[in-house]
């Protein structure tokens, strides 16, 4: 069997074969969107698009994403920047933990927070400073979180690219480490941060089970697109669900292409 | 004026141990290892870039060991350059001078004055990325020397270069040296560079400070067999007689060997030569015969990346050195032929104390 994979047959096996699999991946995603055409015509789609509980989605959605990509962002840095740099003991342990909320399934997530809500502390935060649980923002605070381990991934990849002499020329040019930071790191790290952003949000905008487990699924109170999503399904309102998909569908490419765009001309350091 | 005290320092990879060296005013100082001996961190010590927790830095009467790099008035040329790729070259050089405050008008003047100074007045707009090798060298350069820093230190500057950049750019090293007159650390690898530039030059190896001298104190006595082994012991033949050719030019007879070499002095006791300073060839070199012998190999034995050769020519025998690959490729053995030929400029003579400039034994 192997004698009959070398030599230019080989070759030209092994091309085919992981060729075929990537169309036949791209056709699979694809078809699996057309096939939702078939479910619905143009005027349905764009009436349940326009309805007043999806464009509440819409804006829900967009600013609770947008809030919580700049909290992820603003936690991200540092903590990647620690990462990256930094030495210490434990270093590796604390690494590990941070990808916790990447790997747990965000429903169990949600019911952290939901449980750290229950107790003294959680309960006299929620009460008495901000109402987190079955409110708006138990949405942003559970988008932050599933997130927030994204962020920090990605910019830690872009902190990794910067050689850190770049801070330490800039150090001996009368710069203090803060400085250095945000006048030669940061410019230096620019589209990684971008790059960054633009994926959290993305992810925000689509994050369902930590949500719906910390802030409920009510209608045109919690409901985001995917809370959206979930109750049209729920009353069997397929068209409206099929507006909201192709919704978040489009947004998700568009994520996609800027994204592809950015790390096309990132600095070659 | 630097001094180092006792400085030692363990990071993961690289150690320095008990550093003790003095700079003094206007110097131009080389650091001359192997790869991987602490050199860079030596330098990087003095910029300020790693925590001393043993031994002390002085400059110009001011412990600044503790000092955080931005207060200590070094200007610092890293190895490959590091410009900011998101700024143009005058940005670059501009980078100190604005976060110190200067005015606008003292920026110009002074990326100006240090682009004539550089020879880069028609790079200022351009982008770092597309420059050369020696073009961001200059800059760089220029941006460490902004600040009019009272320490320059370079590390492997001409590292990066080709051979005739490097060769040029090691003069245009000492002009700028010599018309600023500031303190220069120069680290580096290449013994001929070292030899060219230095005033004077310390031998690091191995995170230890070997040998500090002037560059023929340092190659022609070396304090002990690392530096011996590092340098490569030089070829010394003891001259039986010696005869003015004229025009600046002396034949000495070294046990048989006749040299010729530049030199219009005194009659000449002994020459030096060192082995990287005498080419090997299998064939028959074209051109006059002057200083080329034919020899037999008597010996060969790996040193690094390199071969050093003893070949037996009439009743001497010469040390040489030349690249593994070349070796390889000429398939040199021992008991094989080969022709060497003397570097003429590398020559180094002693001269007889006799204070004859009459030759006593005419050939």
């Amino acid at each position: 069997m192997t004698s009959l994979l070398k030599g230019i047959g080989g070759d030209r096996a092994f091309k085919g074969a992981t060729i075929s699999a990537l169309v036949l991946l791209a056709i699979f995603i694809v078809s699996i969107i057309i096939s939702m055409l078939a479910y619905t015509d143009w005027n349905t789609f764009i009436s349940a698009l326009l309805s007043e509980e999806i464009l509440f989605a819409i804006r829900l959605s967009l600013i609770t994403a947008t809030i919580a990509t700049i909290i992820a962002i603003l936690i991200a840095i540092p903590v990647a920047y620690a990462i990256s740099y930094a030495k210490f003991p434990g270093k590796d342990l604390v690494d590990s933990m941070l990808d916790l909320p990447i790997v747990i399934s965000p429903v169990a997530l949600g019911a952290i927070l939901l449980v750290f809500f229950n107790t003294p502390l959680g309960a006299s935060i929620d009460d008495n400073l901000i109402k987190f649980v079955f409110a708006v923002p138990g949405i942003i605070l559970a988008q932050v979180v599933v997130i927030s381990a994204l962020a920090i991934r990605l910019l830690k990849s872009t902190f990794d690219s910067i050689d850190l002499r770049y801070e330490q020329v800039a150090r001996t040019l009368g710069l203090s480490k803060v400085r250095a930071f945000i006048k030669v790191t940061l410019p230096l790290a620019k589209d990684g941060l971008i790059a960054a952003a633009i994926l959290t949000w993305a992810r925000a905008i689509g994050e369902f089970g930590a949500t719906v487990t910390l802030a409920g699924a009510t209608a045109m109170k919690t409901e985001t697109l995917p809370v959206a999503i979930f109750l049209s399904l729920a009353s069997a309102d397929v068209e409206k669900a099929i507006a909201v998909i192709f919704l978040l569908v489009i947004i998700a490419v568009i994520a996609l292409l800027i994204m592809r765009k950015i790390t096309r001309k990132r600095y070659q350091i | 004026m630097i001094e180092i005290k006792d400085l030692s320092i363990d990071l993961d990879e690289f150690h320095l141990k008990n550093i003790n060296l003095s700079i003094g005013h206007r110097e131009y100082f080389v650091i001359l290892g192997p790869t991987g001996a602490g050199k860079t961190v030596l330098l990087e010590c003095i910029a300020g870039l790693h925590r001393i927790k043993q031994g002390e830095i002085w400059i110009n009467g001011d412990n600044i060991t503790h000092l955080p790099p931005e207060e200590r008035k070094i200007g610092y040329v890293p190895q490959d350059y590091v410009l900011f790729p998101f700024l143009k070259v005058a940005d670059n050089i501009a980078f100190g001078l604005k976060e110190a405050k200067f005015s606008k008008t003292e920026i110009a003047e002074r990326v100006q004055s240090l682009a004539n100074l550089m020879a880069i007045t028609h790079l200022l707009n351009r982008d770092t990325r597309s420059m050369s090798g020696g073009e961001k060298q200059r800059v760089a350069l220029a941006r460490a020397l902004a600040l009019s820093p009272k320490i320059l230190l370079l590390d492997e500057p001409l590292g990066a270069l080709d051979l005739q950049t490097a060769k040029y750019l090691r003069l245009e090293l000492k002009r700028i040296h010599d018309e600023l007159g500031i303190i220069t650390i120069h680290i580096t690898h290449d013994q001929t560079e070292a030899e060219e530039i230095a005033d004077r030059l310390g031998i690091l190896n191995l995170g230890e400070l070997e040998q500090v001298g002037i560059p023929d104190e340092v190659f022609f006595y070396p304090d002990n067999a690392i530096v011996s082994d590092f340098i490569g012991s030089p070829n010394i033949l003891e001259c039986d007689r010696c005869s003015s050719l004229g025009q600046g030019l002396m034949e000495v007879d070294c046990g048989g060997l006749r040299i010729v070499i530049p030199h219009d002095g005194n009659s000449i006791e002994r020459i030096a030569l060192f082995p990287r300073d005498i080419y090997i060839s299998d064939t028959q070199p074209p051109g006059p015969h002057m200083n080329r012998f034919k020899g037999m190999i008597t010996d060969i034995k790996p040193s690094g990346t390199t071969e050093r050769l003893l070949v037996k020519v009439g009743d001497k025998t010469l040390q040489t050195e030349i690249p593994r690959d070349i070796s390889e490729d000429m398939e040199l053995t021992v008991g094989k032929e080969v022709f060497l030929i003397l570097k003429l400029k590398r020559i180094k003579v002693y001269e007889c104390k006799c204070n004859h400039k009459q030759t006593e034994k005419p050939i």
